[in-house]
C-alpha cells in the first residue's frame, strides 16, 4: 500500500475531470459547423472531452476496489513534521496579497513589505527574535525588486 | 561550419558571456538546492528575457539548463538528497563515497563526468542538427501531426505513474490551450463569456503555476527539513590522466546512452542516468560494488544525465519538438520572442539555432570551471534558510508573471495552476505530458486541419507517407507497450501465486 494515492481523493478528482469534460463538450456544441475545412473548431474540444472522460472513467473503475483495502501510509515518528496548514495559510495570504494589489487597496511597496514580513514570520516558527531580520529582509527585497522592475525593466508595478 | 564559428565568436562578447556565466552559476546554485528545480528557475527567468535580444535570452536559459542538471549532483553526493530528479542515481554511489570520507573525489568524478557527457553530446548536437533540420524541411502537415502525437504518447507512457494518468494529463494540457481564437479559422471558442479568456491562457502563468507555485507550497509543508552539515575541501577533486583512461569506456558509453535517450521525446535526464547506471552495472566485472560507493556508478549517472541535454536539444532546434519539460519551456521562450521553433529556424534565424549549439558548448566549459573551483563555496547554499528563499521566490513569481502582460488576470491564472499542479503531483499525475500537451496542441491541431484540408478530409497520408506512418507506428507501440508489460507482470504474479 506504500505510496498509493488515496482512492477517495482519486475518485473525487477524476469525477471532477469528467464534469469539466462535460462542460467543455457542452460549450463546444455552440460552435458553428465546419464550412471551409473538414474538421471545424469544435472537433478538438469534443474529441479531447470524450477521451478525457473515458480515461478518467478507467481510473475511477480501477480505484473503486482499493476503497476497501486502502490504508493511509502514515509514519508515526516522521523525521520532519509536515506542516500542511502553514502551507495553506501562506497560500491564502498570497491570494490576499494579489487581491490587495489587483483591487488597488495598497501599492506594491507597502503591500509587499507587509506580505513578506508576515509570511517570513510564519515560516520562521513565529520566532520574535528573528522578526527584525525578517522585516529587514522584506524591506530590502521589496524595495530592490520595485526599483529593478520599474526603473530597469519599465514595468508599472501598482 | 562558418555560422557555428560566428556564433561562438558572438558568445565571447561581453553581454552574452556575462549572461551565460550568470545562467550557469544560477543553474548550479538552484540545481544544488533540493526542492528548487531547473524548470522553476527557467520559468521564473522567462519574463526577464523579454528585455534581451533573442540570442542573449536563449544563451542565458541554456546556461541555466546546463548548470541546473550539473549542480544537482552536489546535494545528491553530499546529503543523499538529489537537487533535481536527474541526480537520483548519483546518490547510490556518490553518498556512500561521502560517508567514506571521499566527498571531494565523488564530486570530482561527477563534475568531470558531467563535462565529458556534455562535450560528447555537443558533438552529436553540432553534427546531426543541420542535416536533420534539412530533412525536417521536407516534412508536411501529416509528419508534423504524427510527430507531435508521438512526443505526447511517448511522454505519457514513459513518465512516472500510470499510462492512463499520463494521457489524461496530456489531454488536460491540450484542453487548457483551447480557450481563445481558433488558430485555423479565427473563430472564438470556449471563452465561457469571459473577455479575459479571448486571448487564451498564456504560457508564463500556466508554467509558473504548475512548476513554481505548486513546488513552493509543497516545500513549505516540509519547511522544517534541515540538511546535516558536511564539509568539503578541494583536494583530490581533479581527475588524473590515468583516471580518464581507466574510465574512458564508461564515459563514452554513458555519453552515447545519455544523448540517445535525450533525443527521444519525453524521456528526461533521470531516465538517461538510470539506463546508463544499469548498463554500467550489468557490464561491470564487479556489479556487487555498485551502490556501495563505486566510482563507475557516479560516472555513469552523471555523464548520462548531462549528455541527455545535448540529445534533447537536437529535436528542439531541428523540428521544434521538446525532448523534456525544460525543452518545452525553451520552445515557449522562442515563441515568446516571436521565433518559430522548427526546421526553418536554421534558415530564418540561424543565429538562434547556432546560438543554442554554441551556448551549450561554452556553457559546459563554464560549468566545469565553476564547479571545480567553487563547489566548496556553492555547497554552502544548501544551508540557506528556506523561509527567506521561499518567500523571495513567491514574490518573484507574482512580479514576473504580472510583468509579462501587465495584467493581474495572469497572476490569478498562475495561482489556479499552482493548485492544479499541486493536485496533479499529489495524485501522481505527471506534469510533463500536461506542459507538452499545452505547448504542442496548437501545432498538432493546425497541422492536422491543414493536412485534412489538403486531402479533402482523407487520412490516407497517415499510412502512405513513410515518416508519418513510422511516427504513427511508434506512437501505437508506445501506447501498447506499457499495457503489454502490465499484462505480463500480472500474469507472472498469478503464476507465482499459483505455485
Amino acid at each position: 500500500m506504500k505510496n498509493q494515492v488515496n482512492p477517495k481523493a482519486e475518485i473525487a478528482l477524476f469525477i471532477g475531470l469528467i464534469l469539466f469534460s462535460i462542460i467543455v463538450y457542452y460549450f463546444s456544441l455552440e460552435l458553428p459547423e465546419p464550412e471551409y475545412e473538414p474538421l471545424g473548431s469544435a472537433a478538438l474540444p469534443q474529441g479531447l472531452a470524450v477521451l478525457m472522460s473515458l480515461l478518467s472513467l478507467i481510473v475511477i473503475v480501477r480505484a473503486i476496489p482499493r476503497l476497501k483495502t486502502y490504508q493511509a501510509n502514515v509514519d508515526p515518528n516522521p523525521a520532519v513534521i509536515p506542516r500542511p496548514m502553514l502551507s495553506l495559510l501562506i497560500f491564502v495570504l498570497t491570494l490576499i496579497f494579489i487581491g490587495v494589489l489587483d483591487f488597488g487597496f495598497l501599492g506594491f511597496l507597502p503591500a509587499g513589505i507587509i506580505y513578506l514580513s508576515v509570511v517570513g514570520y510564519l515560516m520562521t516558527h513565529r520566532d520574535l527574535k528573528r522578526l527584525p531580520w525578517v522585516i529587514g529582509f522584506s524591506i530590502i527585497l521589496t524595495v530592490s525588486s520595485f526599483y529593478i522592475f520599474t526603473k530597469l525593466f519599465y514595468i508599472d508595478l501598482p | 561550419m562558418e555560422p557555428l564559428l560566428n556564433s561562438i565568436e558572438y558568445l565571447f562578447q561581453f553581454w552574452p558571456m556575462t549572461l551565460l556565466f550568470i545562467g550557469v552559476t544560477l543553474g548550479i546554485v538552484v540545481g544544488s538546492i533540493p526542492g528548487l528545480t531547473t524548470t522553476m528557475l527557467i520559468t521564473l527567468t522567462l519574463p526577464l528575457t523579454f528585455f534581451m535580444n533573442s540570442v542573449n535570452a536563449i544563451t542565458l536559459l541554456i546556461g541555466m539548463y546546463v548548470g541546473g542538471i550539473s549542480g544537482s549532483q552536489i546535494a545528491a553526493t553530499l546529503l543523499r538528497m538529489p537537487g533535481t530528479p536527474a541526480s537520483i542515481m548519483t546518490t547510490f554511489d556518490g553518498y556512500p563515497m561521502t560517508q567514506q570520507g571521499k566527498s571531494e573525489r565523488a564530486l570530482g568524478l561527477g563534475i568531470t563526468a558531467s563535462f565529458v557527457g556534455g562535450i560528447v553530446s555537443w558533438i552529436f548536437l553540432a553534427v546531426l542538427s543541420p542535416p536533420l533540420a534539412k530533412l525536417a524541411l521536407t516534412f508536411g502537415p501529416w509528419e508534423y501531426f504524427t510527430m507531435v502525437l508521438m512526443a505526447l504518447v511517448m511522454l505519457a507512457s514513459l513518465s512516472q505513474g500510470s499510462l492512463v494518468k499520463g494521457l489524461i494529463a496530456a489531454c488536460l494540457g491540450m484542453m487548457v490551450h483551447l480557450p481563445g481564437v481558433d488558430p485555423s479559422i479565427g473563430q472564438m471558442r470556449l471563452t465561457f463569456g469571459f473577455e479575459s479568456l479571448e486571448g487564451g491562457l498564456s504560457l508564463m502563468p500556466v508554467l509558473s503555476g504548475a512548476f513554481a507555485v505548486s513546488q513552493i507550497f509543497k516545500d513549505i509543508i516540509n519547511i522544517d527539513a534541515s540538511p546535516p552539515s558536511v564539509s568539503v575541501g578541494r583536494k583530490g577533486m581533479m581527475l588524473s590522466f590515468g583516471d580518464m583512461r581507466k574510465y574512458a569506456v564508461n564515459f563514452m558509453r554513458s555519453s552515447i546512452i545519455g544523448t540517445w535517450v535525450g533525443l527521444l521525446p519525453g524521456i528526461g535526464a533521470n531516465i538517461a542516468a538510470m539506463l546508463s547506471y544499469s548498463t554500467a552495472k550489468s557490464s561491470s566485472k564487479e556489479p556487487e560494488k555498485f551502490g556501495t560507493g563505486h566510482e563507475p556508478g557516479v560516472i555513469a549517472a552523471e555523464t548520462a544525465n548531462n549528455a541527455s541535454i545535448g540529445g534533447a536539444l537536437i529535436p528542439l532546434i531541428t523540428m521544434g519538438i521538446p525532448g523534456s519539460i525544460v525543452d518545452a519551456i525553451l520552445i515557449g521562450a522562442l515563441i515568446i520572442h516571436n521565433l518559430e521553433p522548427g526546421p526553418l529556424l536554421f534558415t530564418t534565424n540561424p543565429e538562434i539555432a547556432y546560438g543554442v549549439i554554441s551556448a551549450y558548448l561554452i556553457g559546459n566549459i563554464i560549468m566545469f570551471g565553476i564547479m571545480m573551483f567553487a563547489v566548496v563555496h556553492i555547497s554552502k547554499v544548501l544551508y540557506v534558510p528556506r523561509a527567506y528563499l521561499l518567500a523571495a521566490i513567491i514574490m518573484f513569481c507574482v512580479i514576473g508573471v504580472f510583468a509579462v502582460g501587465n495584467s493581474f488576470f495572469d497572476v490569478w491564472v498562475m495561482m489556479i495552476f499552482g493548485v492544479v499542479g499541486f493536485i496533479m503531483e499529489r495524485t501522481k499525475m505527471p506534469l510533463g505530458p500536461f506542459v507538452i500537451g499545452f505547448v504542442l496542441s496548437p501545432i498538432a491541431e493546425a497541422q492536422l486541419r491543414s493536412g485534412l484540408m489538403s486531402t479533402d478530409g482523407s487520412i490516407e497520408p497517415l499510412f502512405t507517407r513513410p515518416f508519418a506512418a513510422s511516427f504513427l507506428a511508434v506512437s501505437v507501440l508506445s501506447l501498447l507497450w506499457p499495457l503489454y508489460a502490465e499484462w505480463r507482470k500480472s500474469k507472472a504474479a498469478k503464476v507465482a501465486a499459483a505455485k
